[in-house]
């Protein structure tokens, strides 16, 4: 099966840590890959698509040295390889004008307030995932763990 | 070396030793090549089916591949000339194969999935759900009985994998108030798959398995849309009782009160009057054929036109067409006529002695196969691989006659197909309702195996009563 990633950005190596160990549920299904910078995680994305993977979840931080969080969201966006990949912008210090950019021109999925609450994020990244699955026809029956029902059963409601 | 790949070497492996082994080591008499290679891959088609390293779809592609490739008038070449005819055997004709995509059996699917986009995307479904659970008040009891019904009567014209998914959604809310403990929760989930399974047997379109079934129930056994609802039905409603007091007995439910809320109106604008007076017209004429002469697979060709004419089912929706399903039955489909056209059916049964044994001890062990085969396995691949062997049986043995023949053997056969429901892979609704976190597989297995063995038996009662009355 095609592997599964969650690739997680932020240029505080504790935050990275704290983030990734929060995000422990999900390395039973998924990879997860930790980013240091916008251009790192970029690097990251590409090598994964060029085996043939997904990226099924993008979370990053706003302010970063270099390239921000959104201009990251941005790449992502204007590249059709990554039209489902879904985002997640989490941070504590995005200015108004970043989130509107975010949100508006990055088509942000879902905005997490620093510090998480490690119960809402998993419910946010269940739901992400789900919708990538969905949307790219990905076989979900293995990954019942990690997926969120509510939006599957949504979906399955449409199947003939 | 992964499991995956193990399972496609054997899978592989098999079907290619029977390929390669000589004619003669069969050991019966007259075999022809292409009835060898008919035999390797009908199994390649039980390995595939069974062990799944690949999808089941897919794998009804495989064959149809392979049976133009190595048994068709059109095939490949340098493997089907041969100097003697004789030990050669019949090609199958390769339009015929191909014609298994689009066989008035999958049409008559397809309509089934017009209707059903049509009523999920105009909310006819989850309006007609609100309706129908008003009068089972507020009790328990009646509720689950009340969603039981509804999730029946709808998987006999919806798939029973959407109507899980409504009933579940609609239930999401309920089920989060039960009180720790409280056993009545699993009964509420596990009320829902069971249903729906149950329900897919009324209606020729209400389950994959039943359209493999209309395949073999040709000229003489041909059965009518109302004719299969008549007996179908009735078992339904009595399995579906059984089903919600062996729930009911098991895991009681302590809760004394239960409020379903659901949201929503009808849709009052003129393309939803559309769906609803379609839908409407569409039942009624399936019902009807003796009136009208329209046969069930012309007339699931009336939705098709008027929604896609109306613009109400469009391109978009196009895409969520199961085709999945539909190439799984043709894959189906096409094994059987691999088997009639090569004349391998006839074969074997010819050189078997089934003629020696009981026509009960056929009909027991094939039911009860087909019943095990079912809980671990898809139902539609189940059909797929039984109901060729089966018809061939009941054509051509004459003891069967006296029980009903072909028809009664094909029908009792795909009823014991869609009754399996012990373990959350028996089918999509049980795997739905598993992943809801609410039921443990234990749960599941034993009240589905009584639910299954009930409904063998009464599958049997129904074949005796219907054989009684002069139904076959």
């Amino acid at each position: 099966m095609d592997k599964l990633y969650i690739i997680c950005v932020d240029d505080q190596r504790e935050v990275l840590n704290a983030l990734t160990e929060d995000l422990e549920l999900f390395e039973s299904h998924l990879h997860i890959e930790e980013c240091e910078s916008a251009d790192e995680a970029w690097d990251v994305i590409e090598s994964v698509d060029s085996e043939g993977d997904h990226v099924a979840v993008l979370v990053t931080d706003q302010v970063m040295p270099k390239n921000s969080g959104v201009d990251l969201l941005k790449k992502l966006r204007e590249d059709g390889r990554f039209d489902q990949t879904r985002t997640v912008l989490l941070t504590g210090q995005a200015t108004h004008k970043d989130t509107i950019e975010a949100i508006n021109t990055a088509h942000l999925d879902n905005y997490i307030e620093k510090p998480w609450k490690k119960e809402a994020l998993h419910e946010t990244i269940k739901v992400l995932i789900t919708k990538f699955l969905l949307a790219k026809g990905l076989d979900y029956q293995k990954l019942t763990d990690v997926i969120d029902q509510n939006t599957l059963l949504t979906n399955l409601r449409k199947t003939t | 070396m992964s499991a995956k790949l193990i399972k496609l070497i054997i899978s592989i492996g098999i079907p290619v030793i029977i390929l390669l082994l000589p004619v003669s080591s069969f050991g019966i008499d007259g075999l022809t090549i292409v009835e060898q290679r008919v035999i390797a891959i009908f199994f390649f088609a039980a390995l595939f089916w069974i062990l799944e390293p690949i999808p089941i779809y897919a794998t009804s592609l495989v064959i149809i591949f392979l049976e133009l490739f190595m048994i068709s008038t059109k095939g490949f070449k340098p493997i089907l000339t041969s100097n003697d005819p004789e030990t050669f055997g019949n090609l199958v004709d390769y339009k015929v194969i191909m014609h298994t995509f689009a066989s008035p059996i999958i049409l008559l699917f397809l309509g089934g999935f017009f209707l059903a986009m049509a009523a999920t995307k105009y909310r006819l479904d989850q309006n007609l759900a609100r309706v129908f659970l008003k009068p089972f008040g507020e009790n328990p009891k009646m509720v689950m009985l009340g969603i039981m019904i509804i999730t029946a009567i709808f998987s006999m014209f919806m798939s029973n994998t959407a109507t899980t998914a409504m009933m579940l959604s609609i239930l999401a809310p309920v089920l989060a108030v039960f009180l720790p403990g409280d056993k009545g929760r699993i009964a509420f989930t596990l009320a829902i798959p069971f249903a729906a399974n149950v329900g897919g047997i009324g209606t020729p379109i209400g389950t994959p398995p039943n359209a493999v079934a209309l395949k073999y129930l040709v000229g003489d056994s041909y059965i009518s849309f109302g004719q299969w609802m008549s007996f179908a039905v009735p078992y339904v409603v009595i399995l579906l009782f059984v089903a919600w007091g062996v729930l009911l007995v098991f895991f009681p439910i302590k809760t004394d009160k239960i409020k379903l809320n659901i949201k929503g109106s009808w849709l009052k604008n003129r393309k939803a009057y559309i769906v609803y007076a379609t839908f409407a017209l569409t039942i009624i004429l399936w019902l009807t054929d003796f009136l009208h002469g329209m046969n069930s697979y012309i007339v699931a060709m009336l939705p098709v036109a008027v929604f896609s004419a109306l613009d109400i089912i469009n391109k978009n929706d196009l895409k969520n067409i199961s085709w999945d399903v539909l190439w799984l039955v043709s894959g189906g489909i096409a094994l059987g006529l691999g088997l009639e056209g090569s004349g391998l059916a006839e074969r074997l049964i010819s050189v078997i002695p089934f003629d020696t044994y009981s026509p009960m001890v056929i009909i027991l062990l094939v039911t009860v196969v087909a019943m095990m085969m079912a809980n671990f396995m898809s139902h539609t691949a189940t059909a797929n691989l039984l109901l060729p062997l089966v018809a061939a049986l009941g054509t051509s043995l004459s003891s069967l006659e006296a029980f009903g023949g072909n028809k009664m053997i094909i029908l009792v056969v795909t009823v014991s197909c869609s009754i399996s429901m012990a373990l959350p892979i028996s089918t999509p609704p049980n795997a739905l309702a598993f992943a809801t976190g609410g039921v443990e597989t234990k749960h599941m297995a034993k009240s589905g195996i009584i639910v299954t063995i009930i409904g063998l038996l009464l599958n049997y009662l129904t074949m005796y009563v219907l054989n009684i009355i002069g139904f076959f």
